[in-house]
């Protein structure tokens, strides 16, 4: 995993006379936990979503794997190895956790059978209940989506975007709504999983970030304010005032 | 032959006029409770039957133009409140519940008053030389008239207080309740005017149309052309591509039959939806 | 007894007796009504049409009359034509109207919400004008007649649809099969993708999902659906007719699917059986039926939005209490297709 993990430059998008995301360019290593912080309205998540390809890019490159995907659409993105949790915790409510993961599994494995029972394929539930073993959704099996707690709904969305096999993992703020022992056992399994694969996560909370980031990208204003280790970032004046400039409860996730 | 032409370019300016009125209703409906209505069509069907009905008891058509309108406000208070509103859960389905109204509407004009389609004798007599042509008097009074409504209806879009809560609602619900504004009883209020403009149109049309309980489905998909063309949210687009509508239609019909001219408009429509959905002209809000 | 064994046990016994409508009906004097048993096992399929879109995929098509028509002419024009067997004839129709469903899918499928149920009744209307207008090929409304080939020719044996047990058995059988291979693709791997696509299109992409093309494959397997329906009623009644690709004929099949149970895979038979049932009796003694059925076309979706089915599992469930358990039958029947599009997309 070593080598750039994800490469960008000069991504810009504009909505009608806003500018999103302005220029960005910069190396993401592999092998790191890499953090993008920045006040609200910073363009975070949009540039997430010009990653995986649910915005098209005005200009500029997106390599990843040796390949510019900056035109490919989201599925084909997702095929490529990079996997994304959203701001807003997204699964498939109405099926079973089992059902939910199965999905992504079949999807993954390429497999589209239509007159062969889901149930059939016994390595795709195996492989689905170690994911939930994973997650630690053991006993919620066969619970409904919808009848899930928040935390476990998260963590739901992360076997989903686990069960794609990713490369590239991309947490849009992945512990925004928990409480303090549902964050602690968020954050350990970010930990665990950064372990193998390259994880970009967005996030609010700043105890969080300097704890587990290993690189630290601050955006302001659809570009880059600064980027460095937690102790550069800490001690970065720029970033103090941007954070200081938006009001109070901005901050808030 | 050119008289003829002409004569057929003025019966579509004329039904474009009258469609115009009844899709801006549907307009309005769509744009702010997101549902298709599929009993606006009868709702203008409703309009002339009302219309003939209320004419021939009080002998007076002009009655009957200021009566039936505020039926229909009546009437579509009503419907938003006992069936639309408790529906709206179902965002979904809403479309099937206008199509069990449309049922339901199609059925009691046809137990009451019969399956029989009846015709009205015009309430302004004569007619008046038109481009070389004799051309029937309430046709145009019909034109002006509608004209006039859809002035009306602008005027009190953009200078009353509750035509700015209307668009103020169409344009962001959320924004609108902050600003205490009353989002269920505009909602409502909403689908009372446009079942009365549908009833309105459903009046005026009357005396230049068949009166009977199917005339709905002719113009159900009609009025969706013109908004859909027009673009979703864009009021004037409704208008201007309903008379475009009406008077290409009617002219196309002089070269071909009319099934043909009408599978050539629903065309378009697809192509317009597919390739520009926010309809031709450019100033939709959604 | 778990809610699976309970309606297993039911599903045995439906069957069971639809397989002796034509020998049991007519001890009570009703042989009449072995037709209309047919009758509703066809409009089934059209209803199972508009079901899978609806309840497995999302999508709410209004415009299932054209597929319909497709088969149904599929049959009349081949047999009048080119004078094939019955077999030939009907998986003609089919082909036709998947081939149809596929060619609109194509523009169809790339539009969401009301703007796909507003064009799918565009195209079956502008297919309806040109039927109506085609009166030398098509019949117009008068429609065309045909007569039906026999069923089966061995030797001099022969099963034809002349006779009313042998018509309805054949009917029986084709239904049968198109519910089950319905059965078989809801519950793969397709069929989880259809689910998937239906409760939230977004996160279906983000693992890796084409949603078009899952939409797309979804259409034109309703299509052929749809086809079939309008195939057999050709059958049924030795006739097509344009007037059968009018949008109320859609719209009735949306309510058969809605009053049935959108997310249920018999739903559509219940719907269909209901309310074809209920004409059949009401509008002996009134003449304008469909008023009720309108009205219970609004009171289904104002206080029991999934339909007959979703009601009676609902009650097997409580019956055999094992709750918060996931059950075949869908959590929710209005697709949550709204909330999960990116703020730009709006």
């Amino acid at each position: 995993m070593a080598g750039a993990a994800l490469r960008l430059s000069g991504v810009t998008k504009r909505f009608g006379g806003l500018v999103a995301v302005d220029g960005v360019t910069i190396d993401f290593a592999g092998g790191k936990l890499n953090a993008i912080i920045g006040p609200n309205g910073a363009g975070k998540t949009t540039l997430f979503n010009l990653i995986t390809g649910e915005i098209p890019a005005d200009s500029g490159r997106i390599e990843f794997a040796g390949k510019d995907i900056a035109r490919l659409k989201p599925h084909q993105i997702v095929r490529r190895g990079v996997s994304r949790t959203l701001q807003i915790k997204s699964v498939f409510g109405g099926l079973s956790v089992i059902d939910n993961i199965r999905a992504a599994v079949l999807t993954n494995r390429g497999i589209k059978a239509p007159f062969r029972l889901v149930s059939s394929f016994k390595s795709v539930s195996a492989r689905a209940d170690e994911l939930i073993e994973e997650v630690g959704l053991t006993g919620h099996r066969e619970t409904i989506a919808s009848a899930l707690s928040y935390g476990d709904v998260a963590l739901l969305e992360m076997a989903l975007a686990l069960a794609a096999e990713p490369k590239l993992l991309l947490l849009d703020e992945p512990i925004c709504g928990m409480g303090p022992q549902e964050t602690e056992r968020a954050v350990a399994m970010i930990r665990r999983i950064a372990k193998r694969i390259d994880v970009i996560l967005i996030e609010h909370d700043m105890e969080v970030v300097f704890d587990i980031a290993d690189f630290i990208m601050v955006m302001a204003q659809g570009g880059i304010l600064a980027t460095g280790t937690a102790a550069d970032i800490a001690s970065n004046l720029a970033v103090q005032e941007a954070y200081l400039g938006s009001p109070e409860d901005e901050l808030a996730c | 032959m050119n008289e003829f032409v002409l004569a057929l370019a003025v019966n579509g300016l004329v039904w474009g006029l009258i469609i115009a009125l009844i899709a801006l209703g549907l307009s309005i409906i769509f744009g702010l409770l997101d549902v298709i209505n599929m009993a606006h069509g009868d709702f203008f069907m409703l309009g002339t039957v009302g219309g003939l009905a209320i004419a021939v008891s009080t002998g007076s058509f002009w009655l009957a133009l200021l009566i039936v309108p505020l039926i229909g406000l009546l009437l579509g208070a009503a419907i938003e409140w006992l069936v639309i509103r408790p529906t709206l859960r179902q965002a979904s389905l809403t479309i099937v519940t206008t199509f069990g109204l449309s049922m339901i509407i199609q059925e009691t004009v046809r137990a009451t008053y019969g399956p029989q389609p009846r015709r009205m004798a015009a309430p302004i007599d004569g007619t008046i030389p038109l481009f070389g042509i004799d051309y029937d008097l309430y046709r145009i009074a019909a034109a002006i008239f509608s004209a006039l409504c859809l002035a009306a209806f602008f005027l009190f879009l953009n200078r009353t207080k509750i035509g700015t809560w209307i668009r103020a609602v169409r344009h962001d619900p959320e924004t609108a309740t902050s600003l205490g504004i009353p989002v269920a009883q505009i909602t409502a209020f909403t689908f009372a005017l446009g079942t009365a403009m549908a009833l309105l149109g459903g009046v005026i049309a009357a005396p230049i149309t068949t009166v009977e309980f199917r005339t709905g489905i002719d113009i159900l998909p009609f009025c969706f052309m013109a908004v859909i063309i027009g673009g979703l949210g864009n009021l004037q687009g409704t208008v201007a591509a309903a008379i475009m509508l009406a008077v290409l239609e009617g002219l196309v019909t002089s070269v071909v039959d009319p099934t043909t001219a009408r599978i050539a408009s629903l065309a378009f429509m697809s192509a317009v939806l597919l390739l520009r959905p926010h309809g031709l002209f450019s100033g939709a809000t959604r | 007894m778990t809610a699976a064994r309970a309606r297993l046990i039911c599903l045995i016994v439906f069957a069971a007796a639809l397989l002796a409508v034509p020998h049991v009906l007519p001890a009570f004097g009703a042989t009449f009504w072995v037709n209309i048993v047919a009758e509703i096992l066809i409009w089934s399929l059209l209803a199972a049409s508009v079901n899978l879109l609806l309840g497995f995929t999302g999508l709410l098509s209004f415009g299932q009359a054209l597929y319909f028509g497709f088969g149904m002419y599929g049959v009349a024009l081949s047999i009048n034509n080119w004078d094939v067997g019955f077999l030939p004839a009907l998986l003609i129709g089919i082909a036709a109207a998947s081939a149809m469903a596929l060619a609109t899918g194509i523009f169809a499928v790339r539009l969401t919400w009301h703007y796909f149920a507003i064009i799918t009744v565009v195209f079956s209307l502008i297919f309806y004008f040109a039927a109506m207008s085609t009166k030398w090929l098509t019949g117009g409304d008068d429609g065309m007649s045909f007569s039906p080939p026999p069923v089966l020719e061995i030797g001099d044996f022969s099963l034809t649809l002349a006779d009313t047990t042998t018509q309805y058995y054949v009917i029986l059988a084709v239904v049968a099969v198109a519910f089950a291979v319905k059965a078989l693709i809801v519950n793969s791997p397709l069929g989880l993708s259809f689910k998937a696509v239906r409760e939230n299109h977004r996160r279906a992409a983000l693992i890796g999902i084409n949603v078009f093309r899952t939409r797309l494959v979804a259409f034109v397997i309703a299509g052929a659906l749809a086809g079939t329906s309008g195939a057999l009623f050709a059958f049924f009644g030795r006739y097509a007719s344009a007037s059968y690709m009018f949008y109320h004929v859609s719209g009735e099949a949306v309510v058969w699917a809605v009053v049935g149970g959108s997310g249920a895979l018999l739903g559509p038979l219940f719907g269909a059986g209901s309310l074809i049932i209920f004409r059949e009796i009401a509008s002996n003694f009134w003449e304008n039926y469909l008023l009720a059925v309108g009205a219970i076309t609004i009171l289904v979706v104002m206080f029991a939005p999934r339909g007959i089915a979703g009601a009676w599992n609902d009650m097997l469930q409580a019956l055999t209490t094992r709750s918060g358990h996931a059950s075949d039958t869908v959590a929710d029947t209005a697709p949550a297709v709204r909330n999960n599009a990116l703020p730009e997309e709006r």
